[in-house]
């Protein structure tokens, strides 16, 4: 066994030594807040840019901000997430010292432009009943939108949007690119002070394994209550 | 109460079909109306455009002397005005029975929650259905949910109520309870425009039966005039088919 008594020392050697973990747990902390952050922008701008573009439909008012919200979606899909966070951190906010809420802000961008289609899809399955409904009541547009749409809409779509949150935290991984220490930056900045190639870069990748498992859990139980509450 | 003048619908991209021809005609304050006719023929349309679900190509619809065709209408204080239910329906499914009656009077400021609860309840009663205020719509059977939503726009204390074939997506078993629902609405004085292939009801409660085909008000006149005398051949050959 002495490889295993080898690969201990390998291990204290390149996390405990000089309390290098506290850059692990630090860098875990920043994946965790930028993830948590981003998502919920991501999931205000989704709405808010779902809803323009449901509205628009017919209405010749909203048009301009529904050639706005187009070309958002598109300019986003349509570059790489790094880049984005270059043109954030580089050109945007050049005087930021600190890179975490440019980063929340960059991936709560990003993750707006794919929530928005994916919500707006789920406002379209909606039967057209439920609105017509609810505007004969007296309900203005916007009070059907909030208090009967969306809520249908968000509990049909929610493991699409529990999806995104799962991709959302992976993409994270690239926050290094400007001076965030996110848990990928953290693992390679201990690999650099080590030499220790193997070990951190494993470590990270468990624990982005063990998160998205995590998540996929809770999102299992989530959905099934839900599902629950339609056989009521 | 509802004053329409020559009403016009078109639909498609360039308004290219043609479905209400110029419809004239006034509902007055407590009657009940019944528009019979074949399918296609521009009866949900007609009612539909009575409270701007659909918005009308041509001509004026006013409201107790308000023109809702008018742009700066507020539609939305309206349509608190004019209930609707609809042949399916349109049960909120994610909301109780409670939830659903009391939703808009509560936001519209109409009540208050108690209010509206004990108002929503005393419906509830009305119809037999109390124990179900905790109930959703998933675990009612058709006839309840089309009671429900009767009851749904009667919490807003409407002037009005049209209803667009409310029993024909029932059972046959369940037509009845709903119809008599309707019955001791008429009763009870409440203005109503009604769709419906249920001729016996048309009978019983109608105090005028208009007869529409392709767009137009072909006939009309009281249940005794259409139905045992009819004019015009097309009525007469509706109700050939139907009765
Ligand atoms: N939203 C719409 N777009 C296009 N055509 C429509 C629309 N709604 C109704 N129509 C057409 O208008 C005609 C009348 O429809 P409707 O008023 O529903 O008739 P009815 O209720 O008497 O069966 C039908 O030919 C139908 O296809
Ligand atoms: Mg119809």
């Amino acid at each position: 066994m002495t490889w295993f008594n080898a690969w201990l020392e390998r291990l204290y050697q390149t996390f405990i030594v000089a309390d290098r973990y506290s850059v692990l747990i630090d860098g875990f902390k920043n994946t965790l807040i930028i993830t948590f952050g981003a998502f919920l922008i991501g999931l205000f701008i989704g709405t808010v840019v779902a809803m323009i573009k449901v509205f628009a439909d017919g209405n010749p008012k909203l048009k301009i901000l529904d050639v706005l919200c187009n070309i958002y979606i598109t300019v986003i899909r349509g570059t790489p997430v790094v880049v984005q966070l270059l043109i954030f951190f580089f050109i945007i906010f050049v005087s930021a010292k600190n890179g975490i809420p440019v980063a929340i802000l960059t991936f709560g961008i990003n993750s707006g432009a794919y929530l928005a289609e994916t919500i707006r899809s789920g406002i379209m399955a909606i039967d057209k009943g439920q609105t017509e409904a609810g505007r004969s009541l007296g309900l203005s547009r916007m009070q059907t939108m909030t208090q009967i749409i969306l809520p249908q809409a968000i509990k049909n779509i929610l493991p699409a949007i529990g999806n995104e949150a799962i991709a959302l935290l992976k993409e994270t991984s690239v926050a290094g690119y400007v001076a965030v220490v996110d848990l990928t930056k953290a693992g390679n900045q201990i690999k650099n002070t080590t030499y220790d190639n193997i070990n951190p870069i494993l470590l990270i990748a468990l624990v982005y394994l063990a998160l998205v498992m995590i998540m996929s859990w809770l999102l299992g139980i989530l959905e099934r209550r839900l599902r629950k509450s339609d056989r009521r | 109460m509802i004053d329409v003048k020559n009403l016009e619908k078109n639909f498609g991209k360039n308004n290219e079909i043609h479905v209400l021809k110029g419809i004239t005609e006034t509902i007055h304050k407590g009657e009940k109306v019944v528009i019979i006719g074949p399918s296609g023929s521009g009866k949900s349309t007609f009612l539909r455009c009575l409270n701007l679900l659909e918005v009308p190509t041509k001509g004026q619809i006013f409201f107790e002397g308000e023109e809702i065709t008018n742009p700066k209408c507020n539609i939305n204080a309206v349509r608190q005005r004019i209930g609707m239910v609809f042949q399916h329906f349109n049960l909120f499914p994610h909301l109780t029975i409670m939830q659903n009656i009391t939703l808009a009077p509560v936001k519209l400021k109409r009540m208050t929650k108690e209010e509206a609860d004990k108002k929503a309840m005393a419906l509830l009663e009305r119809i037999g259905l109390p124990e179900k205020a905790n109930a959703y719509p998933q675990q009612l059977s058709g006839g309840q949910k089309q009671r429900i939503a009767i009851v749904r726009a009667l919490c807003m204390n409407p002037d009005v109520m049209l209803f667009d074939e409310p029993t024909s997506a029932l059972d046959p078993e369940m037509v009845g309870e709903v119809l008599d629902v309707m019955k001791d609405l008429a009763k009870a004085g409440m203005t109503m425009a009604v769709v419906t292939h249920e001729m016996g009801f048309a009978k019983e409660v109608a105090d005028r039966v208009l007869f529409m085909d392709e767009g137009i008000i072909a006939e009309q006149g009281t249940p005794d005039q259409i139905f045992n005398n009819p004019q015009n051949k097309r009525t007469q050959s509706f109700l050939s088919k139907v009765l």
